[in-house]
């Protein structure tokens, strides 16, 4: 979640792009992905290479890339519609993309950057989302089961703030300065004008794009990127409603989309015969002619419901009272005696 | 008289047939100042439509018809074309006739005035002869038929054209006398559209002239006559109403036509006054202002009832007039009207001051309006403000007309009394000055 706009807050676009692509490539897709950007830079005006983000300078690294799939985009990211996709409290109208559709196995990963302050996120130069608001967010995810394992990621001043609050189990946070601690940007590009990335996220990119799929980096390893000496600020992180060990927890965990496979050498029957189990079905039934799929929907009986369009007449009455009227006033006004010659 | 009117007919018509087949025809029938949201033709064809759909056509705010017109189009939409312009044709003649008649009237009245010895004696040259007043009829034929309103009203096929010749029938009937005719169609251009309400009292004016009741308050024959005349009329317009309440089984034409014309909420611009003003105006200002704005069109009845009593005829084209700059959706179908009846009073040629820039100003305005238009809606370089300027200007024009007109006609009646060459007391030479 990007919560800035404006041209100047080029880098937090940039930081989220950057951990957009670094999760997209290590194999979540899109639709488990829900980006928001509170503004467009690769198309802004200002923009002198429009269509790109750069997180490097000398604009090594495109993060926007070709593919890049933005759910909630410019007004559409407000704290609501934040809340509303944590917690799944969303309107019917709206579209699977925009939706978090996480089951109790499911493990997320929520990355947000923007202006922050003590115990606050600022939106859109509108609004903010408190910690507190944060905290029962994740509350209510954890009680509706919709989450197994949650990383909280937040590049923001005072971002440790933010995280303070949280009270659910399995959760991890990591931010980027401590309470009282501004987090700084990285560099600025004079050909774009602005500051591309932030400090935090830069380093945090740069861990990334070591890892791959297979790797077997852990937690402890990303708690150890970006130390004072190179960010000014004293990332910190919070581990005690997480039940394991993050020794344990792999990267890949939550950045990366791998799945658990056993290969197994030995072969299984799936045996028709399970004893114990009734053959609930006759077999009769089963002999009945299979249904065409036309033939389900009635679409005969539908076609035909509507009325038949009857044209409109004038009724009769108006009709015999009008010409009546005209005729009384044509007699009257060229007398009775040509009534013998209509006849 | 008649070949020239054939001739006459036969050129209107063609022009019209050449402009229906030609592609200006929809650019035409969309332009705002030939239709209003009171007689557009697509809005009639949509009432059609809706009314085939078993749906009121009064039921959204599209339709103000009258249900006279419901039953006229539901069997001649498919002639549409032929429809507006036969009813142009008939318009023509209407005024043809009528004109023909008061011709006959003005000089009988002539005589009589010369023979009583009520002219001055010196105003020979203003007297009227029937030599230059020969080819009036023809000319208002002519002016109203090939005059470009009148042609872009019917191609069109604004039912403007319908009103005007209601009206056109109503002015016939009452130069002809007949006063039972003049309020049935009076009653019929009422009931269309609501302002012609105001006709009543030239047409009263006329009627009583023709009967030779003089017009004073105190006079019996007066109230009889007035109110026989007044009892026709609104018997006629009850009868009418009552009849259109059975074509639809309902009284949902009542606040969809004669609400809509009295309370504007439409605020289409077109070539009145209404529509910038209540454009601009707060919410509960506007009750107040629509009550102004209706009020001043017909307050000029009574004041001009009582300078033009002698005049009704006179009398009726200001009336006219001041319906089609005050109404609430002027169309240019409604000026053709009334411009059709200069003519009649080109003997007061020498006395209109101002006759060339007003005219200068209608056509620049009417050249200026649809440029204006494209400026604002098309191109964006140029605002509401742009095309409303347009609008009163082209408004002060007919105003500046016809009180032009109205102040060459009082002087030349002043002349006709007191001769021409006026002087004051000490002898100098006097100057007539409209108070």
């Amino acid at each position: 979640v990007c919560t800035s706009r404006f041209w100047f807050n080029y880098r937090h676009v940039a930081n989220t792009l950057s951990v957009y692509r670094s999760v997209k490539r290590l194999g979540i897709p899109d639709s488990h992905i829900v980006l928001m950007l509170a503004d467009d830079m690769a198309c802004n005006p200002r923009n002198p290479k429009p269509a790109t983000v750069f997180s490097h300078k000398n604009m090594e690294l495109n993060v926007y890339g070709d593919d890049v799939e933005v759910d909630y985009r410019s007004y559409e990211v407000t704290v609501e519609n934040f809340l509303r996709v944590l917690t799944g409290r969303i309107p019917p109208s709206t579209p699977r993309s925009k939706r978090l559709l996480s089951d109790d196995r499911s493990n997320i990963l929520i990355y947000m950057t923007g202006h922050g302050g003590n115990g606050f996120l600022k939106f859109q130069d509108s609004e903010e989302i408190t910690n507190v608001e944060l905290a029962d967010a994740f509350e209510q995810m954890w009680q509706k089961r919709r989450y197994n394992e949650l990383l909280f990621i937040i590049d923001t001043c005072q971002g440790a703030s933010m995280y303070e609050r949280f009270y659910s189990p399995n959760i991890m946070a990591l931010a980027s300065s401590q309470v009282g601690e501004d987090s700084l940007s990285h560099q600025p590009d004079l050909g774009i004008g602005v500051h591309l990335m932030d400090r935090y996220t830069f380093y945090v990119l740069e861990f990334l794009e070591e890892i791959h799929p297979a790797s077997q980096t852990n937690m402890n390893d990303l708690f150890q990127v970006c130390p004072k000496s190179l960010c000014v600020s004293t990332p910190g992180h919070r581990t005690d409603l997480f039940q394991r060990d993050p020794q344990n927890v792999l990267i890949t965990d939550f950045f990366g989309s791998v799945r658990k496979v056993e290969i197994t050498a030995e072969t299984l029957s799936l045996d028709r015969d399970v004893p114990g189990l009734d053959s609930k079905f006759p077999e009769e039934e089963l002999a009945t002619e299979p249904l065409k799929y036309a033939e389900q929907l009635p679409v005969a009986q539908i076609i035909h419901q509507k009325p038949k369009q009857k044209d409109w007449h004038p009724p009769g009455g108006f009709i015999l009272g009008l010409w009546a009227l005209i005729i009384m006033v044509f007699f009257k006004t060229y007398g009775i005696k040509h009534m013998k010659h209509v006849f | 008289m008649a070949a020239p009117l054939v001739l006459v007919v036969l050129a209107a018509v063609t022009v019209r047939a050449a402009l229906y087949r030609s592609s200006l025809a929809a650019f035409i029938a969309e332009r705002v100042e030939v239709a209003s949201p009171l007689n557009a033709w697509k809005r009639v064809v949509e009432g059609l439509a809706l009314l085939d759909l078993g749906v009121s056509p009064y039921s959204g705010a599209i339709f103000h018809e009258t249900p006279l017109i419901i039953y006229l189009f539901h069997f001649l939409i498919e002639y549409a074309e032929l429809v507006f312009m036969i009813t142009d044709v008939l318009t023509a003649v209407a005024l043809y006739l009528a004109i023909q008649d008061f011709n006959k009237v003005v000089f009988k009245k002539q005589k009589l005035l010369i023979e009583l010895d009520k002219y001055a004696p010196d105003v020979a040259e203003l007297i009227q002869t029937p030599m230059e007043m020969h080819y009036i009829p023809l000319k208002v034929a002519l002016f109203y038929l090939l005059n470009p309103y009148t042609v872009m009203s019917c191609v069109a096929k604004s039912t403007c054209a319908i009103n005007n010749s209601v009206i056109a029938f109503f002015i016939l009937a009452t130069i002809k006398g007949s006063a039972f005719l003049s309020a049935v169609f009076l009653a019929l251009a009422t009931y269309q559209s609501l302002y012609p309400l105001t006709l009543f009292a030239p047409a009263l004016l006329y009627l009583l002239q023709r009967q030779f009741i003089p017009i004073k308050l105190k006079s019996k024959s007066f109230w009889l006559y007035t109110m026989q005349y007044a009892s026709l009329y609104l018997c006629s317009l009850v009868v009418i109403i009552c009849l259109s309440f059975f074509l639809l089984n309902s009284w949902d034409f009542i606040p969809s036509v004669y609400g809509f014309i009295l309370s504007v909420p439409d605020l289409t611009p077109n070539i009145g006054l209404f529509w910038y003003f209540f454009a601009e105006m707060f919410e509960h200002f506007s009750l107040f202002f629509v009550c102004v704005f209706q009020i001043n069109v017909f307050f000029y009845t009574i004041p001009l009832a009582i300078k033009l009593k002698e005049h009704p005829v006179f009398f009726l084209f200001v009336q006219l007039a001041i319906i089609s700059i005050f109404k609430s959706y002027p169309t240019v179908g409604d000026v053709a009207l009334y411009m059709a009846f200069l003519p009649v009073w080109s003997h007061l040629y020498r006395f209109l001051r101002n006759i060339f820039i007003l005219s200068c100003v209608l056509i620049f305005c009417s050249f200026l309006f649809p440029v204006l238009w494209h400026l604002w809606i098309y191109a964006g370089s140029a605002n509401s403000n742009f095309y409303y300027a347009i609008t009163l200007t082209f408004n002060i024009g007919q105003i500046l007309l016809i009180s032009d007109y109205f102040y060459a006609f009082l002087r030349r009646e002043f002349y006709l009394t007191h001769g021409l060459h006026l002087t004051r007391q000490d002898g100098t030479e006097a100057m007539l000055v409209l108070k």
